[in-house]
């Protein structure tokens, strides 16, 4: 033992001091643990948004003999590709005017995608077609999912057009909206001008049942959210009514995707926190990291394929201004894609 | 050896630091989708940014710019303020402002400052209930003498009929007169949109009108009338979904852009007879092409594209060159070899490959700003 030093101050110096080595793998460990946990606070708005907006459990109530009665006669289905897909997209107004979950789905496009040879086809179905629904008794199409949720609306077109659905995604009118902005707005080309003097004012207004004065112009234009769901959501200057406003409805849809193209991962949390709860899907968070990139490599706008059911196909005459499915030609058309 | 304390105290520090850093370093790797534009006044120059000839008039997020000798200044606030068009001295500017629920035409000088009122749309506070009573004025135009004010114009309308079909035709009314004495020229289509941008051209107007084909869509097709409520006549199919004509300052020749039905956007141009046009011409195919207009030198033709995939809309430059390439230079012929007569066959020229024209691309004027390509543009020479 040195002279000058004391065993027991020693003991207690050394106690307090650590060896180069722990102190560096201290220091390693504890920049590794800081960094994950910035970057997992940056992607936790996001990472709560999927969790509270993915994976939703859908109940699909059976069909009922009457309506099984009424589906369409079989016809041969579409070969099935490996790892094809059909997804029900449902869009609502969910404005004040309307109860959570008790709204219409003013938008639902059946689509199919073929990730093997990279084709989407994309079928509108008019909201005010009139079928037999799958909570029971008979009405537009767009009120299935008032009475039921997104369980009800699966059930009634899987029941009605005798096609199974994989996934659905629903989308609130605010949320279209936001996620446009969210992205930066979208370049659309409108082939002539919608113009509407009785758009409804239910979104920003402070009465929900007040109009506005809506103009599109005509060409190629930069829109965000507010203009694009103009351009999507107005009918009444259109012969084609709510026809014309389906393929406005896909027009958008593909501009979208091909804005969100140029999305970085890190943009995530501000389009979830911009989604907030106007997105629910059935899709698991697995599934849709394996969506984003096949989203991404679909890029042949020839093999999107836009399907509208517009007359022989439907007629008017139905009950309350609805239009009557002719479904033997329906049926046809709807088997040469979706099985 | 290092005292714990201090390792510890260094270890907090050093973890804050690590997870601000992580977080500030994913955000700045956001990617510059949603990045707001830039007004063009606070863009910076480049520094060998190409200058095109005299004054152009823009719009951007409700304000007008000039942008000459690569500068931009701004002439309005943002207000509603698009679709400027010049008068045929250049001493004025017709433009649209558009409120809420309708929009009306102003005249204004070449540094915005507004002179008088041209249309008086907005419905009168008596029947203000009725909110389809407003009118809109869209696209004005005076034509050469400066004495008529063109317009697509959707009045007048009678108070509570609650029109869901809502047309604009195009209209003439002297310039500075109630829109009473007015006059529509054309007849819209219904619940098509109607009859849009009016372009005078010799002897008559030329015009996008709007109308359902075959298949049932909503499609743009060039038409030209001489006469009020004549029924005018096609210049384009409805197949090529053209619109947005700008007749070349010799009046001989229109750029347009044609959709085909499709979202694709062709800068075109055909040369104009004065009762038709000739054969489309497809110039620019890669853009998304909007409101082109001709440089009034004819030196070539200015637009608006997106300045990237699915960007805002920017400047674009097309040089003459790339529609109209040079005649190339006669291939010279063999003369006669000089000193004295030639025995045996005269030598055979080496075959020379033709002369291949430059490919001239468009230039992108302007970057990271958000032009309103709804608004056509004017150009002072």
């Amino acid at each position: 033992m040195p002279l000058g030093i004391k065993p027991g101050h020693r003991a207690r110096k050394s106690r307090g001091r650590l060896s180069p080595f722990t102190t560096l793998t201290l220091v390693v460990l504890a920049i590794a643990m800081s960094g994950v946990a910035g970057g997992f606070a940056y992607f936790m708005p996001a990472a709560l948004v999927a969790w509270n907006s993915t994976a939703q459990a859908v109940q699909v109530p059976s069909p009922s003999p009457a309506e099984i009665l009424f589906s369409p006669s079989p016809s041969p289905s579409p070969v099935a590709q490996p790892g094809a897909f059909t997804v029900l997209l449902l869009g609502s107004d969910d404005d004040s005017k309307f109860s959570a979950d008790h709204v219409l789905t003013q938008s639902m496009i059946l689509m199919r995608v073929q990730p093997a040879t990279k084709e989407v086809t994309m079928l509108s179905i008019p909201r005010d077609l009139y079928v037999h629904l799958s909570t029971g008794g008979s009405g537009k199409i767009d009120g299935a999912y008032s009475y039921g949720a997104a369980g009800a609306a699966i059930a009634t077109v899987e029941q009605d057009f005798g096609v199974h659905i994989d996934d659905y995604i629903w989308v609130g009118l605010l949320g279209l909206v936001k996620v446009i902005d969210a992205i930066g707005g979208i370049d659309i080309v409108t082939n002539s001008p919608v113009m509407d003097d009785y758009y409804p004012a239910d979104v920003y207004g402070s009465w929900p049942y007040d109009y506005q004065r809506v103009a599109v112009l005509a060409g190629p234009q930069h829109l965000d959210g507010i203009h694009a769901m103009q351009y999507v959501r107005s009918r009444h200057s259109d012969l084609q009514s709510d026809f014309g406003r389906s393929k406005r409805q896909q027009q958008v849809l593909q501009a979208i995707r091909l804005k969100a193209k140029q999305l970085a991962p890190s943009d995530l949390p501000a389009l979830a926190t911009a989604i907030g709860g106007e997105l629910k899907t059935n899709f698991g968070l697995d599934k849709v990291a394996q969506l984003v990139p096949l989203a991404a490599s679909f890029d042949n706008p020839d093999a999107i394929h836009q399907v509208l059911l517009l007359p022989p196909y439907v007629e008017p005459g139905a009950p309350g201004g609805s239009l009557t499915p002719n479904w033997g030609l329906i049926s046809r058309l709807v088997h040469q894609t979706f099985p | 050896m290092i005292s714990k304390f201090l390792l510890a105290v260094g270890l907090a520090v050093v973890m804050v630091a690590t997870s601000v850093s992580s977080y500030v370093y994913l955000g700045s790797r956001q990617s510059k989708v949603a990045a707001p534009v830039q007004k063009p006044t606070a863009a910076t120059p480049r520094a060998q940014a190409f200058v095109l000839p005299g004054t152009i008039y823009l719009a951007q997020a409700g304000a007008l710019y000039s942008f000459s000798a690569g500068r931009f200044h701004q002439l309005t606030s943002e207000a509603g303020w698009m679709q400027p068009a010049l008068y045929p001295d250049g001493s004025h500017l017709v433009v649209v402002r558009r409120f809420a629920s309708y929009s009306d035409v102003y005249a204004m000088t070449p540094y915005g400052a507004v002179t008088a009122q041209l249309t008086d749309n907005a419905v009168s506070a008596r029947n203000a209930w009725d909110i389809g009573a407003n009118d809109w004025s869209f696209y004005p135009r005076l034509s050469p003498d400066q004495r008529t004010l063109w317009m697509s114009y959707d009045g007048p309308k009678i108070v509570g009929a609650n029109y869901f079909d809502v047309d604009l035709a195009v209209w003439a009314l002297p310039l500075g007169a109630s829109i009473r004495q007015g006059k529509a020229w054309t007849v819209a289509n219904s619940y098509t949109g109607g009859d849009m941008q009016p372009v005078p051209v010799s002897g008559g107007i030329m015009y996008t009108k709007f109308s359902y084909d075959q298949n049932g869509n909503r499609v743009g097709q060039l038409w030209f009338t001489n006469r009020a409520g004549a029924a005018g006549r096609a210049l384009t199919d409805t197949s090529a979904g053209c619109l947005e004509p700008s007749i070349s300052p010799d009046g001989n020749t229109v750029a347009m852009i044609c959709t085909y039905q499709k979202q694709v956007s062709y800068l075109t141009i055909a040369s104009w007879s004065g009762a038709s046009l000739g054969p489309l011409q497809t110039v620019v195919k890669d853009q998304l092409v909007a409101e082109p207009i001709w440089a009034p030198d004819g030196s070539g033709i200015a637009y608006l594209a997106p300045g990237g995939p699915a960007a805002p809309f920017q400047l674009w430059w097309l040089p003459r060159n790339a529609y109209a390439p040079p005649a190339p230079s006669p291939i010279p012929t063999p003369s006669p070899t000089p000193g004295g007569p030639h025995n045996g066959p005269l030598p055979t020229p080496a075959p020379s490959a033709a002369p291949v024209a430059p490919v001239v691309k468009p230039i992108q004027i302007t970057a990271n700003l958000g032009f309103d390509a709804t608004s056509p543009l004017a150009w002072s020479g």
